[in-house]
């Protein structure tokens, strides 16, 4: 008789059940990088699950895709095997390729019917620079965002104080100009005999196209003009910065020669360098695990403070339904809503894209406790768009070579603006 | 009496600097794989770490399904070995000891393939997965590699050194061509047969582009793509993480050479004697 209790009850939730399970379900594939360190796979996951619990007809699948430039190969891969993602967060310089490859939609109607301007102002102005086409249209929707800011080791700084004072440097505060941060990374640089043993200064290698970015426009000049066409590598505000950077490396000897991206954080927290320039992406690691005050500043300025942003923007993808275009429309918004995009900062170290996100408690207390992280967001103000391009990679390529080499010394800084503004112009006319 | 005695010490001696300059980057490895951040990279070198951090495995396991992914790789290497070589072998044969037209065009075609680099062919491949609805599959996983150029070309060399009379030999007793693979070619060839599968399992234990474009869910994902979590771009890596994921995923490769080593080094001295 229980058994045939049972087995009614099952049969009854059966049915059910089953008109539930046939609801017509929307399942976003959702490509993602990884770009900065801890569990932020985990952290997505969550994000996720707490949509699809607010949205219970919409199904995501977060794929995690690689680094950068891996995620772009695997879309790319995906949109010419006719098999793109719903959406995806990509390298907000890959805008131009996955515009030629007509890979993405347009994003203005879903953002006129949330209000159109209005709805966009409570965005960083600067995060939406690299958002828009050569068309004028929206294509992209900021996410994972950062700018290169300038970390200090405060305990180093008032260890030196002395040698600080004695060139008449403040010791509780960063340099601000290209003439104080020479001053500053002499003082700061430690030698034994011929050997150093604390750098006053890096300038990390590998991304430092982007960091070149920054001081390009520190000194009024830019890498490529926004039309993604026009190339201006070689002008003599570049050289002026890129002389610099030798001297700094060559001739003072105050900073390593191209140390690798991923060890610089490294070299901060075992107080191998006093100073560096690095992304606000590494904040949250040194944030853990630095054990002396550390300051965050404005990178120093020549005629301005100026920074180029960086990070990756999500898309809306071509060829898929449109039900599917307008539950990724749904996605993004929620998850750069104040509450999501403060979240996401706090756990990943990216600037929160959403202004209200700074006025929720959860992110005031933070902010409090760790003041560092609202200088990025101030230093906004001077930020301009990351260049952007067709074929980027390669452009990318021409670029950090050739700063390389006239760091190493194996070209002079005349010569290797020279070359990387011819080669950067052979990859654009591909 | 006295120079052997110095000859073996000499040679002792070689082998064993030379085995610990092997050995360092793998000790140091683990060493940083049980360290805390901090201590990684400090002033002093220390290869003991002062706290042995064993959460930096449970870490790992936390951040990605690397169990699942395990099976997986297991499971993909297996299975591309076994199709390899049930297909090689009898190619390798074909061209090393049967004449048929258009041979030296299918061979040339063979050792092409053999400079053809992955990334070149990803988007053909990537559409035949997808017509075969082969995507988000181990054997997606599988089928891109399992006609080797390589090993064919490997293997036909080999053949190609075994006498004639072995073979002549074989037909008067009898043996079509399948026996005679079976019972002379293979256990003949086996030093290449073995080395051969060793290059493969750890060439498609590390692959890391394919397993990434066709696989979209954690069910059929690979170890490295677990690994490649831990390579950060914007915010340096987690260095501890890192190499506990990296013991992670190469501890099985070691501990297959570890396993195969005698029989590897004694499949190299019998075969001479042998053949």
């Amino acid at each position: 008789m229980k058994l045939f209790k049972i087995t009614l009850i099952l049969v009854a939730l059966i049915f059910v059940l089953t008109p539930i399970a046939h609801a017509k379900k929307v399942t976003l594939k959702f490509y993602y990088p990884v770009g900065v360190s801890g569990p932020l796979v985990k952290v997505i996951n969550g994000m996720v699950a707490k949509f699809e619990k607010q949205n219970p007809d919409i199904d995501i699948e977060p794929i995690y895709a690689g680094n950068y430039n891996q995620t772009m190969q695997k879309v790319q891969t995906a949109v010419m095997g006719g098999n793109p993602p719903d959406v995806a967060v990509v390298e907000i310089s890959e805008l131009y390729s996955l515009l030629a490859m007509d890979a993405i939609i347009p994003l203005d109607k879903y953002i006129n019917k949330e209000g159109g301007k209005e709805f966009l102002n409570n965005f960083f102005k600067a995060f939406l620079g690299n958002a828009y086409g050569t068309d004028g249209k929206i294509y992209g929707f900021p996410f994972q965002r950062s700018t290169p800011v300038f970390y200090w080791n405060k305990d180093m700084f008032k260890r030196a104080a002395d040698k600080l004072k004695a060139k008449g440097l403040d010791p509780n505060r960063a340099p601000i100009t290209w003439d104080e941060l020479v001053e500053y990374s002499k003082a700061l640089t430690i030698r034994k005999g011929d050997k150093v043993k604390q750098y006053g200064l890096i300038i990390p290698g590998g991304w430092n196209d982007w960091i070149f970015e920054a001081f390009a426009r520190q000194n009024g000049s830019q890498l490529m003009l926004a039309d993604g066409k026009t190339v201006t590598f070689d002008t003599p505000e570049n050289l002026e910065a890129l002389k610099l950077w030798v001297d700094l490396m060559r001739k003072y000897k105050t900073c390593p020669v191209l140390r690798p991206w991923n060890i610089t954080p490294d070299d901060f927290i075992g107080e191998v360098t006093a100073m560096m320039y690095y992304s606000t992406g590494g904040m949250a690691k040194i944030r853990k695990t630095a054990k002396f005050n550390f300051g965050v500043a404005f990178m120093p300025k020549k005629k301005q403070f100026g920074t180029p942003v960086g990070g990756g923007d999500f898309h809306i993808f071509k060829k898929i339904p449109k039900s599917h275009q307008d539950a990724a429309w749904k996605f993004i918004k929620f998850m750069t809503n104040p509450e999501m995009a403060g979240y996401w900062s706090r756990e990943s170290g990216y600037i929160a894209v959403n202004k209200k996100s700074y006025q929720q408690p959860e992110m005031i207390a933070f902010l409090k406790k760790y003041p560092q992280m609202t200088v990025a967001r101030d230093q906004l103000k001077y930020a301009y768009p990351k260049m952007m391009a067709v074929n980027y990679q390669k452009i990318r390529n021409a670029m950090t070579t050739n700063l390389d080499a006239a760091l190493e010394g194996t070209k002079t800084p005349e010569q290797a603006l020279k070359d990387a503004q011819r080669e950067m112009e052979e990859a654009l006319k591909q | 009496m006295k120079e052997r005695k110095y000859e073996i010490l000499l040679k002792s001696l070689t082998l064993h600097i030379v085995s610990f300059i092997m050995i360092l980057p793998f000790v140091w490895l683990v060493s940083t794989a049980l360290k805390s951040p901090e201590e990684v990279f400090t002033q002093h070198l220390t290869l003991l770490p002062k706290k042995f951090m064993w959460s930096n495995f449970p870490a790992i396991m936390k951040a990605a399904p690397f169990d699942i992914y395990l099976l997986n790789t297991v499971i993909v290497c297996a299975g591309i070995l076994a199709i390899q070589l049930i297909l090689v072998i009898p190619a390798a044969y074909a061209f090393a000891r049967l004449n048929f037209p258009g041979k030296g065009f299918t061979f040339i075609l063979f050792v092409i393939q053999i400079m053809l680099p992955l990334e070149a062919i990803i988007i053909p491949n990537y559409l035949i997965a997808k017509a075969l609805g082969l995507l988000n599959t181990r054997i997606g996983l599988i089928l891109p590699f399992v006609a080797s150029g390589f090993g064919t070309f490997q293997l036909r060399q080999t053949f190609k050194q075994i006498p004639a009379s072995l073979e002549d030999a074989a037909r008067i007793d009898g043996a079509g061509h399948f026996r005679f693979i079976w019972y002379v070619l293979i256990p003949l060839s086996k030093p290449t047969i073995i080395t051969f599968s060793l290059i493969s399992i750890a060439t498609h234990w590390n692959d890391y582009f394919w397993p990434l474009i066709i696989t979209e869910v954690d069910r059929v994902r690979t170890l490295t793509i677990g690994l490649g979590m831990f390579l950060q771009q914007e915010s340096g890596s987690d260095w501890t993480l890192l190499m506990a994921a990296t013991l992670y995923v190469c501890l099985p490769i070691i501990v297959l050479f570890l396993i195969l080593q005698r029989t590897f080094i004694k499949s190299f001295l019998t075969s001479g004697i042998k053949g």
